[in-house]
């Protein structure tokens, strides 16, 4: 990370059993007691107020712990803690939810994945995995055959766990209901047409109004953190695809970008426009992906179609260069897979000149009509306080008025290099986040106009050994998703495959601050909130 | 009471835009595909990777040489390459050859890695999409019949 | 104009004269129900492929080519599939009330359709207070529909219902006063009397802004009655799957599905008798040549040709505009539709009463 040299010295004047290891990126390592002492610092004095990333991890015989990557969004500081806890059978933590939102649902994931007692959560249930799971899979001492192919069904389990300290030191389990026995609790998902997915809310209703909300993840988790640590570093590279499947470009280009930064690798300029293109063209297709399903998700087919019809255009294009349409495989480390069509740039030019005229269609039927204003103004608004402490990336965060595009805090591929307005919204509600989308698709129009004449010669592949061998360290990379923040962290301990690879899920913020922001709002508005905050769930769910 | 009726006539405003944008789209050439029916006029795009098939050299054999690196470098195990050692009559020497080169369509995830890795370039993805069967095994496919 | 009064009274004649008067009315009757069967079924196949092109050509599609000419076999392949499908009872449903919901709605539907006069002498309901039958008539559909979502023991049925109830009882109001306005101006609640005198003329131009205004307003409230987008809250599928009919499979299902189709074709023919004339042609007072070749079409093809008109209208709509929230439809009918709609009815009041219209 950039800009550490004196974040460091304040950190080890904090905390100074805080040691600084300079494996690959670099980071503190904190031991789990004063860990809670030195984030408390951190958040409040310091003003780290945006936890990028949570990642578990087991590091054997130092134990299990939790890396916490924290950015201070008025400075743009980044700093990456780690805490261990050596004792393997009972390892705890410190919960940092009430300093960072957004630790609320990473933290469960952590306690699923690696059975991490976070001392204080209010609800520390399993995230993914059914409840009767049994051990942690992602510690590497997990013994698959614990869990054979499960035929019963899951029992619902309706009280939150959560583990309270006492004052002797040691903490004792307490269990609270989710949710009274009079009240009304509807069920929404895992199948229904406007969890775009497989989501699933439990939502408690007073009438149409909803009083609160519960989310259930983990109906299309695949595990893909823990496939990875089996398969080489080329291998992993498929699986990003098929995280959020509207981003595959921009996924699969920070997973790549990680893997070449560990390598020492720096690709030509030529892949880095590519690159660059091929995100914003992925970023189009998914925002127009997004205004059609909200328009469907409200009702109004018509935008619907419309979308698809231009989105279409982008497929084709995409199509013809990668191979693919939804699953491309095009980023590849150290390049592409295959240099662009002869007809690309003839092909983005006219799909420019054709999409800038029929944005203002939609502007004409769907955002000037008075039904759709009727019902985004004003409903389910985050505000920006609340954006960055669930770390709400991506047009949700900007459509709170917090500039959060990676594009522009942390500049990769030939962002530096071209002009454009970072969109950023104030008032947070789903017109605003609805309005960010759209803005964008212009901007990343503005941006592929300034790129796609100038695409330098050059190779579009580096040739690599065909094993690679990362050295021992960690490292993260950031994209800026179509959703938002895409992270990848991995941890390599000299091998061909990853040690740990977690990637930072865009849609995971987006759904822990549903309650929150639906609260108040009726059914009708929960469709609305979901649409806007535009997550997918294979992203979520991993 | 102004603004109640300047609501009134904004709103009816507004919904009126919106269906003039339908009336357009009522007149406009529709976009359906009727694929069956045009199946002969159909053309995929050259790279539309659409199922993985076996390069014929110029002599009409099978490049591959059952060397296995793409079975090693698939991430699904969709590929089985079955192989036998053989003399070459002239040489005398020993040789692996082809007999049989199986390929899952089911579980492949079309990454690319077989036909990146292929030291020979035998192995390209193919543009043929109509994949659907009734069952899965008739997914796994023999690529080297003759 | 052909009066097919000729012919009714004809068969009436001829079957007195072989049988008792009363055998005669009750085989009448019988051979009337089936006809109206009959053409309940055809009208709502029409409507069904109708709904499928049109809003497929909105959509920039083609909708349905498949089977058939241009897709035209298509609702029919769809009524068999639907005859074959099992109808699945609910555990835990009020199995009754569950069975009888869906002949509900459709019942109200029927008796509402009875009383549309087709052409001149083919109406089969047709007295002095015709107007207000139908409306009393078409009512009783929300009695079936509260009682699908309250049945079916679902949580997203039972808020269809309610959502339902609440807007179908509402919308009535606006519906009646619009109604109450051109009847201001006919003086007669009988539907054949209403078309008859528009022969000089249609009331929606007749009645000018008045009737103007409450056609509009009689569109809006209609297509809210029928509970069709933007007005789909019941059945929502964005937020409630299917709303009060989620449970249903197989002809219950359909039956739900036909009456809906129904249910907008009756409200548009309704706004064809009252405003665009029913099936009187076309009259321009002192144009007589005119006037002739007009009446030379039969009256039957004014009546579907004005109704599929209106149809196509509501189905404009329907495709455009997204849904409206249970709060804001309220606030339409309540906040705009009634007060605009008093305020309408007091106006062709005025206009009737200074003889300001044509």
């Amino acid at each position: 990370m950039e800009n550490n040299t004196t974040i460091k010295e304040r950190i080890a004047a904090i905390e100074p059993s805080a040691v600084w290891s300079d494996a690959g990126d670099g980071m503190f390592k904190v031991p789990a007691a004063s860990f809670r002492h030195l984030a408390e610092h951190l958040r409040n004095e310091e003003g780290f107020d945006f936890l990028r990333s949570l990642t578990g991890v087991d590091e054997g015989e130092e134990g299990l712990g939790c890396i916490y990557h924290l950015e201070n969004t008025a400075t743009g500081e980044n700093t990456v803690i780690s805490a261990l806890d050596p004792d393997r059978e009972n390892a705890s933590l410190p919960s940092v939810h009430d300093l960072w939102k957004g630790a609320g649902f990473n933290e469960r994931e952590a306690y699923d994945f690696f059975g991490i007692k976070f001392i204080g959560h209010p609800d520390l249930r399993r995230l993914y995995l059914r409840d009767d799971w049994k051990g942690y899979p992602l510690r590497k001492d997990y013994d698959m055959s614990l869990n054979p192919l499960n035929m019963q069904n899951e029992e619902a389990n309706d009280d939150s766990p959560s583990y309270v300290m006492t004052k002797d030191g040691s903490y004792i389990l307490k269990r609270h209901p989710l949710f009274e026995d009079q009240e009304y609790v509807i069920n929404i998902g895992p199948q229904h047409p406007a969890t775009h997915g497989v989501l699933r809310f439990r939502v408690s209703l007073e009438g149409e109004i909803i009083k609160k909300l519960d989310v259930h993840c983990g109906y299309i988790h695949r595990g893909i953190e823990k496939l990875c640590e089996t398969m080489t570093y080329p291998q992993t590279l498929g699986f990003t695809d098929r995280l959020d499947y509207l981003g595959a470009m921009q996924n699969r280009h920070a997973l790549c970008m990680c893997i070449e930064k560990a390598m020492g690798l720096e690709v030509s300029d030529r892949i880095k426009y590519i690159r660059t293109i091929m995100d914003e063209l992925q970023r189009i297709d998914s925002h127009l992906l997004f205004i059609a399903c909200l328009s469907q998700d409200m009702g109004a087919l018509e935008v619907f179609f419309l979308g698809f019809r231009d989105r279409e255009k982008v497929l084709d294009i995409l199509e013809q260069t990668t191979g693919g349409r939804l699953i491309q495989a095009y980023n590849r480390i150290g390049g592409v897979q295959a240099d662009i069509h002869p007809d690309f740039v003839k092909k983005v030019k006219e799909f420019i000149k054709y999409m800038r005229p029929k944005l203002q269609e939609y502007h004409d039927i769907f955002t000037g009509n008075v039904i759709v204003q009727h019902r985004l103004i004003g409903t389910g608004v985050l505000s920006r306080e609340d954006a960055i402490s669930f770390g709400a990336t991506g047009g949700t965060g900007r459509a709170s008025g917090w500039a959060c595009d990676v594009r522009k805090r942390h500049p990769y591929a030939m962002y530096d290099k071209v002009d454009f307005k970072e969109i950023v919204l104030e008032k947070g509600d789903c017109f605003d986040r609805y309005m960010v989308r759209v803005k964008e698709i212009e901007e990343s129009l503005n941006i592929i106009e300034q790129l796609i004449d100038n695409i330098p010669e050059g190779e579009y592949l580096i040739k690599t050994k065909p094993v690679i061998k990362l050295p021992e360290g960690s490292w993260y990379s950031a994209v800026e998703g179509s959703r938002g923040e895409f992270g990848v962290y991995l941890e390599s301990r000299g091998d061909k495959s990853p040690y740990r690879l977690k990637f930072r899920s865009t849609g995971l913020p987006l759904v822990s601050c549903i309650d929150t922001i639906s609260r108040g709002a009726k059914i009708a508005d929960l469709i609305a909130i979901g649409g806007t905050l535009d997550y997918v769930v294979p992203d979520i769910d991993r | 009471m102004s603004n109640y009726i300047k609501g009134l006539f904004h709103g009816i405003g507004s919904l009126l835009t919106g269906m003039k944008v339908t009336w357009k789209e009522y007149f406009t050439k529709k976009i359906t595909e009727q694929y069956p029916e045009n199946r002969a006029t159909l053309k995929m795009n050259e790279r539309f990777c659409g199922e993985l098939s076996l390069v014929r050299g110029e002599n009409g054999d099978y490049k591959c040489i059952a060397c296995g690196i793409c079975q090693m470098n698939c991430p699904n195990n969709s590929i089985h390459i079955t192989s036998e050692t053989v003399e070459d009559p002239e040489t005398g020497k020993k040789k692996k050859k082809l007999v049989k080169y199986e390929y899952d369509l089911g579980s492949c995830m079309f990454c690319h890695l077989c036909v990146n890795s292929c030291p020979h370039g035998a192995i390209e993805f193919t543009t043929k999409f109509e994949h659907a069967v009734f069952t899965r095994s008739k997914l796994v496919k023999t690529l080297n019949k003759e | 104009m052909f009066d097919f009064g000729i012919w009714t009274s004809w068969i009436h004649s001829q079957l007195t004269a072989v049988m008792p008067e009363g055998l005669a009315i009750f085989l009448e009757c019988v051979a009337i129900g089936i006809c109206l069967l009959l053409l309940y079924v055809i009208i709502a196949i029409i409507m069904i492929y109708m709904e499928r092109k049109v809003c497929a050509a909105f959509q920039c599609r083609l909708g349905p080519t498949r089977v058939g000419p241009w897709g035209s076999v298509q609702v029919f392949c769809d009524v068999f599939k639907m005859l074959t499908k099992e109808i699945i009872t609910i555990r835990h449903s009020d199995k009754f009330l569950y069975n009888l919901a869906p002949y509900l709605v459709i019942l109200a539907s029927v008796m509402a359709f009875a009383c549309i006069p087709v052409s001149r002498g083919l109406e089969i309901l047709d007295f002095n207070v015709g107007v207000l039958f139908f409306m009393a008539a078409s009512s009783i559909g929300v009695v079936g529909i509260l009682l699908a979502g309250w049945s079916s023991n679902n949580k997203f049925s039972l808020i269809g219902a309610m959502r339902s109830g609440a807007q179908m009882i509402s919308y009535e109001l606006s519906i009646g006063l619009s109604i109450l306005t051109i009847i201001v101006l006919t003086d007669t609640m009988q539907f054949s009397e209403i078309v008859m005198r528009q022969a000089d003329g249609w009331f929606i131009f007749k009645g000018h802004i008045p009737a103007v205004i409450a056609f509009i307003i009689y569109l809006i409230a209609g297509n809210a009655e029928v509970n069709r987008g933007p007005f789909d809250l019941p059945e929502a599928e964005s937020e409630l799957t299917a709303g009060y009919h989620t449970e249903y499979s197989g002809m219950h299902f359909g039956l739900f599905y036909v009456a809906e189709f129904v249910n907008l074709f009756i409200v548009s023919s309704i706004a064809a008798t009252i405003f665009l004339g029913g099936w009187m042609p076309l009259h321009i007072p002192g144009l007589d040549g005119f006037n002739a070749v007009m009446d030379a079409i039969p009256g039957f093809i004014w009546f579907f040709a004005k109704a599929f008109f209106v149809v196509w209208l509501l189905m404009w709509i329907k495709w455009t505009f997204p849904r409206l929230r249970i709060d804001q439809i309220l606030t339409l009918e309540w906040k705009y539709l009634v007060p605009i709609g008093l305020v309408n009815l007091l106006l062709m009041v005025v206009v009737v009463v200074f003889k300001l219209h044509f």
